[in-house]
């Protein structure tokens, strides 16, 4: 199994306002604390190389305070730098949210040329309240997704200029400058939720699908979903394209991996994702078809679910080495999960970096039967 | 009485609720108000053939994808128009059915008897920014539009099954597809108000939070002698807060332009 080590960057504020996105001012940020933390987030990404991690994964939000990086491409920069090793994933630009997502194509091939072709570029749409910030029509989301994925990836893979002719985007030379390193380009990945749309039309292009914060239940449910695709598609899923995003808190002992994840993993799901309905499901965002199933799963709000929910319900992994283990074997060898993306939210920067080192030396070694394979040879292109 | 039929208007399946007898009068609701017969259509029917369509997309019609732009609508009804063989009708428009009654009007005023827009959305007003619907929950959504909040209770749905929670969210998904962005206004309209030739009654509610007061002078200086009357008891919906005397001053002026003919 390979891991990846999954940095929201959070700015961990504890608040009583309705919302933690879009609305929650940003009078509560403290440009002083959020340097202290940028510096400690990146220092934990690359000591997670240093620790053994095969990939380091930033993603895109805006106007929040659970991720604070409305730019992911920026902190990638300055992570290809720092690094020599390890995969850069960025999980991922949210495409629909740009205006001109050539941009994107742009700033991936520089990342992947400066970094000797380390880049894994997620396409995502955005989560809801993401239109209300960037004030996109989340009713064009999955259109203007589906558009600018292949104008990106026509423009790495076709030489150019060429004329692109969209309903959104429109352009009379698309000929970027740098061509991405990787042949024919970058890995893509499709870091999801469970939509039908999304997992047929990751499957059919070979892209890893990524859940992110879910029940197990429903990853086993999606992933089998998402394998059937691909056998529709003519082939067999390779496990890494099977990943999947979940926090992980290790430490000597059960009872104290509990109290540090009660005291700091929830504050995730509590704090971090809390907003209103509404932002969640800006309209049109979802189609029918799938609000559908939705109502019909019943799934809960992030902030209606109690630890133990979170616990039973597999969306995160707590434990001593051993306890963590054995409910990492789970993801491995039932679920057939390639690529473990995890935070480590322990508190402090110091109890983080000895809970990655914890991580590293008493769970990692037991899963590593594929050293030597390479998760991203015939997948994500 | 009302009849309730089903229509195809060039492809587009339409719900339709008629009723009583005069001059045809063509009403256009605004967001919720699709395919419920208040008191305020109760009056007009006492004068007036009033013909009350569900805009695609609301009022459980199908998703309407098709529709990108305010025009789309505007067409649309001119379309419908056709088929039903008006040849002249007298328009009613509350907020966003007005926004979609402006556009008309600056496209077929010739169609056109009358215009009646009550607090219509639709134009940019310099120093107003509509507050944002879309992200408001119900408390603060029926507080803004009401200044009356027990008129809402006229647009409690029917249910809240997973049917009924599908056909709002289409509601809202088929309000945003044309009034996101730029947010409920066309930037072209507003130029354009002076080509409206019918004449024209502006309702508004005097405590609107939507569209204040502000916004009803604009529509009142920008369409060639338009009359502003103000209704004192009511938010952003008079038609629904006071729908006896709107109802008598929207059908006065309609008989008079009837009149004049």
């Amino acid at each position: 199994m390979k891991f990846y080590y999954f940095h929201l960057m959070p700015y961990p504020l504890e608040h009583g306002e309705p919302s933690s996105w879009v609305t929650l001012s940003n009078r509560h940020y403290d440009p002083a604390v959020g340097h202290v933390l940028y510096n400690q987030y990146l220092d934990q990404l690359e000591y997670a190389e240093t620790l053994g991690w095969d990939g380091l994964c930033v993603n895109e939000h805006h106007q929040n305070c659970y991720g604070t990086m409305p730019s992911p491409n920026v902190m990638a920069a300055m992570l290809v730098r720092r690094t020599r090793r390890a995969r850069i994933a960025i999980l991922g630009n949210g495409l629909p949210l740009r205006e001109n997502p050539l941009r994107v194509a742009e700033e991936i091939a520089m990342l992947d040329v400066a970094s000797g072709g380390r880049v894994i570029s997620g396409f995502v749409r955005g989560i809801g309240p993401e239109y209300y910030s960037t004030a996109v029509n989340p009713t064009h989301s999955r259109e203007r997704f589906y558009e600018a994925a292949e104008l990106i990836l026509r423009a790495w893979t076709e030489p150019g200029p060429f004329p692109f002719d969209g309903r959104f985007y429109r352009y009379p030379f698309v000929n970027p400058w740098p061509r991405p390193l990787q042949r024919p380009h970058p890995p893509v990945w499709c870091p999801s939720q469970g939509s039908a749309e999304t997992v047929e039309w990751a499957a059919r292009r070979r892209f890893p699908y990524l859940m992110v914060f879910t029940p197990i239940k429903r990853i086993a449910q999606i992933y089998g979903e998402y394998r059937e695709a691909c056998e529709r598609s003519g082939y067999t899923a390779s496990r890494y394209q099977l990943t999947v995003n979940l926090p992980i808190v290790v430490a000597e002992s059960d009872a104290k991996a509990d109290a540090i994840a009660r005291r700091n993993a929830l504050w995730v799901y509590h704090v971090g994702l809390r907003m209103p309905l509404q932002f969640w499901q800006p309209p049109g965002y979802t189609t029918e078809a799938s609000l559908r199933r939705l109502l019909a799963a019943g799934l809960k709000l992030p902030t209606e679910l109690s630890f133990e929910d979170l616990e039973a319900g597999g969306y995160i992994i707590c434990g001593s080495p051993g306890t963590v283990r054995d409910k990492l074997r789970v993801f491995a060898d039932e679920l057939r999960a390639g690529v473990v993306c995890s935070g480590f939210p322990a508190g402090t920067h110091e109890a983080t970096l000895e809970m990655m080192q914890l991580f590293a030396e008493e769970v990692m070694p037991h899963f590593r039967e594929d050293a030597d394979v390479d998760e991203t040879a015939g997948v994500g292109r | 009485m009302t009849r309730a039929r089903e229509l195809t208007v060039r492809g587009v399946p339409v719900r339709l609720l008629s009723g009583g007898a005069g001059p045809a009068l063509l009403f256009l609701h605004g967001a919720g108000g699709a395919g419920r017969w208040l008191p305020f259509q109760d009056h007009l029917a006492r004068r007036f053939a009033v013909e009350f369509p569900s805009h695609p997309g609301h009022g459980g019609s199908p998703a309407a994808e098709w529709i990108e732009h305010i025009s789309d609508l505007a067409f649309h009804y001119l379309d419908l128009l056709d088929l039903l063989e008006l040849e002249r009708v007298h328009l009613v428009g509350a907020s966003f059915g007005g926004w979609i009654a402006a556009e008309i009007a600056v496209m077929a005023a010739h169609r056109l008897t009358s215009l009646v827009l009550i607090d219509p959305v639709g134009i940019k007003v310099d120093g107003w920014i509509y507050p944002f619907l879309f992200a408001m929950d119900l408390p603060e959504l029926v507080s803004t539009v009401f200044h009356d909040v027990t008129a809402a209770l006229a647009l409690v749905p029917g249910g809240e099954g997973p049917d009924t929670l599908l056909e709002l969210a289409r509601e809202r998904a088929a309000l945003a597809r044309v009034a996101w962005n730029p947010y409920l206004y066309d930037p072209l309209l507003r130029r354009r108000l002076a080509r409206v030739t019918t004449p024209t009654l502006l309702c508004w509610g005097e405590h609107d939070r939507v569209a204040s007061l502000a916004c009803a002078r604009v529509w009142a200086a920008e369409i060639p002698g338009a009359r502003l009357e103000i209704f004192g008891g009511s938010g952003h919906v008079p038609h629904l807060e006071e729908p006896a005397p709107v109802a008598a001053v929207v059908g006065d002026f309609c008989a008079a332009c009837e009149g004049a003919r």
